[in-house]
């Protein structure tokens, strides 16, 4: 009996705040829906491959983090707008316990209802899930999808104790306040905050550091190491921009008597200097997190789309084979294996190119290289170049050229587009050589400016001063690596192969197997061979990005959309006082509409701010992947920052509404 | 002419779906004439704030007409509405309506920054205004740094930066104590000598004893009606609890 009492109080309350309620739930719902996908996802043993696997694991942990955080986030909105009524159960005789009861059986409730739709949704879109992601990896599995048992008990866990927290937090809340002060609610008179100039020009200084570091960082190797420190620095300047700039900001405006006192900017400039201090770290944490949502899916999106880019500049032929320690008996048998099994698979090989090369890397001053030691890599010295050295002899057949050299004279080649000419003079470990010519185009690569390192080839007079060079790196270096192997001219194969692609993949495992086996000290591999797992490691990020992009996306907005609709409450009395004394509903609608649109699109706004700054030390890390087309990473950056915008847009606009429904 | 001239007013609220009709107002007629200080007086329910609403043109009657300055405001155009009560009208309300989020300046000049006033201007009108009502010092201050009392003279100020035709004030004693509540009396009946017209609504004796005129509404019309004419403000007020325990005790209509 008494239990029915507050089984139907509880599902009055909920009838009767179905507006923060239903949005609540719907969250919910989607927040176990996509726990449970991917937690099912990354459970199936269809999926062979590792990275895969980790990657999609890696993700489940990801959603659980968030879901605890947002889903607690959401309730403290709603409980801070229930205390009123709560307050009032309290008044109208409701002891504390009997709340805490009604407060439960609400929870149970909500939780019920949540988990069971959104674990139903899951099943229900997991299939579909599934489907998109064999298709991102290119799988031709077997169709093998059930329902995970495992999955459904984890999620019921994971969402029962979320559920559960957020009931022990609504129930200290309640406990802490009396019912006095339950009844003001949220609405108890605030002072005006204070400009604290100090944080907000350290907030300038960091986020004037980082903008500074990406901006002028060049060498992608330089990039990896201060990309993290310009990211920390960005980070906290924004926390402290949003939270003291802005309002610094705001009070030099309010100072100005000519702007300030204006219809349009009096109500907006006052009310957002209360408004940013409440919602300083609101605004910022939507505006890091929509910054990392944007990177996020424009890089995985790019990567993906530009897979075929990054396989073409990592493997410039299809299929490559490099000797280690070659004599002219091994070099034979290999180009025998190449041919009888191109032969054998029915293919053809076109485009061959041979030759041999020694390659060490070179500080480089002025017009004098010195090897590097470990220390010039790590320290991501920008001067350091990748020398390859080939044989004059290789070159001439390369280039079908018959060119000589007297002794010391050597040619040069710098694929680098950008790159000035050097002198007529070059130093190589104090030889001095001299540039008989500086080679305009060479076939081993094409001119280019998204070379991760500079590289220079040298065409020096034979094999044996080429040797000397790596006699030399290998003493240098051996005294800080021990095991590391005598350094020897190379000699390296490259082809690319024409028929169907069946047969094409076929040919490259079956060299690759035979070069392994027969060859002692070599490698090769091919574009359609890594393919396969380009596809595992890119779809799965490609898959992630987008998952993860599209929930806390939702998040985002979702945030914004409760913060308005509260601060509506909050601003109600507010606009009912300026209507008394004169305001118009036009200038009601005007005024809301800025202020809305002010909290809406300045994260926003903040973030493509930040990706606009951080786009050119992205494509130097993207270079070091291989991803070096930068225009793609450009469409896909703006098309990326355009949807989101659009959604943003669409969410603002039902909240300008709604805002204003419940202020006039 | 009268300043106001409120003729047949009648107001009938419709529940919302058809059904049950409730007469607030029945047949009001009133005016007041320029540098005049009226009170209104009634029980709850006697139709005052409804009244109070038509006045301010915040809501419309079902019939009859109210004139402000010869002009009816039924034909206030819908968009003009908030211009126009923000230029012919200053309104003093019982919970003062001060905005927390501005200084009591920034407050009294709310309604000149909305009709786009410089601001040199909104200074040089603000100076005397303050002076009166004696927050010269509170200016810079905000609402809930200051007593009621002075809320309730920062709000006077904003009602009278305008320049209106016409102070409607609502209960302005309402949520002062007594003390306050005289001093504000005071400023009324010294703003008014200074030439402003004041329609007051209010329940108190004791403020309505500094009127000149006094209206008793009862069931949606008024009922009686008292002059001071040289009376003192305490036989004023002797005379108005006379008249009120009549009106409760059921009196016959008419004087």
């Amino acid at each position: 009996m008494n239990r029915s009492i507050y089984t139907r109080l509880a599902v009055t309350n909920l009838k009767n705040n179905r507006k923060t309620y239903v949005p609540y739930i719907l969250t919910a719902v989607l927040t176990v829906m996509m726990y449970y996908i991917i937690d099912a996802l990354s459970r199936n043993e269809s999926v062979k491959v590792d990275s895969v696997k980790l990657v999609l694991s890696y993700a489940a942990s990801v959603v659980v983090v968030f879901s605890v955080i947002f889903l607690f986030y959401t309730n403290s909105f709603l409980i801070k707008r229930r205390k009123k009524e709560v307050g009032m159960y309290n008044i109208l005789g409701m002891g504390k316990t009997h709340i805490a009861k009604m407060l439960f059986v609400e929870t149970i409730v909500t939780a019920f209802v949540s988990i069971s739709a959104g674990i139903a949704g899951g099943i229900l879109f997991s299939k579909l899930m599934w489907l998109v992601l064999l298709k991102i990896l290119h799988y031709d599995v077997n169709m093998d999808f059930k329902i995970s048992g495992v999955s459904i008990v984890r999620t019921l866990i994971l969402f029962g104790v979320i559920f559960g927290l957020t009931l022990l937090y609504n129930l200290w809340q309640i406990k802490l306040a009396n019912p006095a002060a339950l009844l003001r609610g949220g609405n108890e008179g605030e002072k005006e905050p204070k400009t604290k100039w100090i944080l907000a020009a350290a907030g300038v200084l960091l986020v004037g550091y980082g903008y500074y570091v990406a901006l002028t960082t060049e060498s992608p190797l330089k990039a990896i190491q201060l990309f993290f420190v310009a990211v920390v620095c960005v980070i906290l300047g924004t926390y402290a921009l949003f939270a003291a700039g802005s309002i610094a900001l705001l009070k030099i405006l309010k100072k100005k008597k000519s702007f300030y006192y204006k219809s349009r900017n009096f109500t907006a400039v006052s009310g957002m200097i209360y408004r940013m201090k409440q919602n300083a770290v609101g605004l910022s944490n939507i505006c890091i997190l929509s910054t990392m949502v944007l990177v996020m899916i424009s890089t995985t999106i790019c990567m993906y789309m530009g897979m075929g880019d990054i396989l073409e500049t990592r493997y410039p032929r299809e299929f490559e084979v490099t000797a280690y320690n070659p004599d002219a008996g091994q070099e034979k048998r290999i180009r025998n294996i190449i041919e009888e099994e191109v032969r054998r698979a029915g293919v053809s090989e076109k485009e061959r190119i041979e030759y041999h090369y020694g390659g060490v890397a070179a500080v480089r001053t002025e017009d004098s290289f010195k090897i590097a030691v470990d220390e010039d890599v790590y320290s991501g010295n920008e001067n350091i170049y990748e020398l390859k050295m080939i044989p004059l002899a290789d070159y001439n057949a390369l280039e079908k050229q018959n060119i000589s050299l007297d002794e010391g004279k050597i040619l040069l080649y710098n694929p680098d587009a950008d790159a000035e000419k050097m002198g007529n003079t070059v130093k190589i470990e104090g030889d001095c050589y001299h540039v008989a010519k500086e080679l305009p185009a060479f076939s081993l690569e094409k001119k280019n400016s998204s070379r991760v390192v500079g590289g220079y080839y040298i065409i020096m007079k034979d094999e044996e001063q080429i040797q000397k060079y790596l006699n030399l790196a290998y003493e240098r270096l051996k005294e800080e690596n021990p095991q590391l192997d005598e350094m020897k001219v190379q000699y390296r194969v490259c082809f690319d192969l024409k028929g169907a692609r069946k047969d094409r993949m076929k040919t490259a495992e079956a060299i690759k197997k035979r070069i392994s086996d027969e060859i002692p000290e070599s490698y090769s591999d091919g574009r359609e061979i890594e393919q396969e797992e380009f596809y595992a490691v890119y779809g799965g990020l490609f898959f992630i990005g987008l998952y993860l992009g599209f929930m806390f996306l939702m998040a985002t907005v979702l945030i914004i959309y409760y913060k308005q609709i509260s601060e509506g409450y909050d601003d109600r009395e507010r606009y009912q006082i300026m209507q008394k004394v004169g305001m118009s509903k036009k200038e009601v609608r005007q005024s809301i509409r800025s202020q809305v649109l002010m909290v809406f699109f300045l994260p926003l706004l903040a973030a493509v701010v930040h990706i606009a700054v951080a786009f050119k030390v992205i494509t130097k890390l993207l270079a070091v992947l291989n991803m070096v087309n930068v225009s793609l990473f450009f469409v896909c950056t703006v098309v990326t920052a355009a949807v989101f915008a659009v959604f943003y847009a669409a969410v603002f606009g039902v909240t300008a509404r709604e805002y204003y429904r419940i202020v006039g | 002419m009268a300043l106001l001239d409120v003729k047949n007013v009648r107001k009938i609220y419709t529940a919302r779906f058809g059904g049950n009709q409730v007469e607030a107002l029945r047949d009001v007629n009133f005016s007041v004439e320029p540098r005049e200080y009226v009170a209104i007086m009634g029980e709850s329910g006697s139709g005052k704030t409804t009244l109070l609403n038509i006045l301010a043109a915040l809501d419309k009657p079902s019939s009859g007409k109210v004139f402000l300055k010869g002009r009816d405001l039924s034909q206030v155009k819908e968009r003009e509405l908030a211009a126009f009560r923000r230029q012919n009208l200053g309104f003093v309300f019982q919970d003062f309506n001060l905005l927390d989020t501005f200084s009591l300046k920034d407050n009294i000049f709310l309604p000149l920054v909305l009709s786009g006033r410089k601001y040199d201007e909104m200074e040089k009108r603000l100076l005397p205004i303050a002076k009166v009502l004696g927050i010269e010092e509170l200016l810079e201050k905000y609402p809930y740094e200051v007593s009621g009392g002075q809320k309730q003279r920062a709000a006077v100020a904003r009602a009278l930066i305008t320049k209106p035709q016409l102070i409607l004030a609502d209960e302005p004693t309402g949520a002062l104590d007594s003390k306050a509540a005289d001093e504000l009396m005071k400023h009324f009946t010294k703003i008014n000598e200074d030439g402003q017209t004041i329609l007051m609504v209010t329940h108190s004796v004791k403020a309505a004893s500094n009127a000149d005129r006094i209206l008793f509404i009862k069931d949606g019309e008024v009922f009686h009606q008292l002059y001071r004419g040289n009376l003192s403000n305490e036989q004023m007020y002797q005379k108005i609890a006379d008249t009120l325990t009549v009106l409760t005790t059921g009196g016959v209509k008419g004087e």
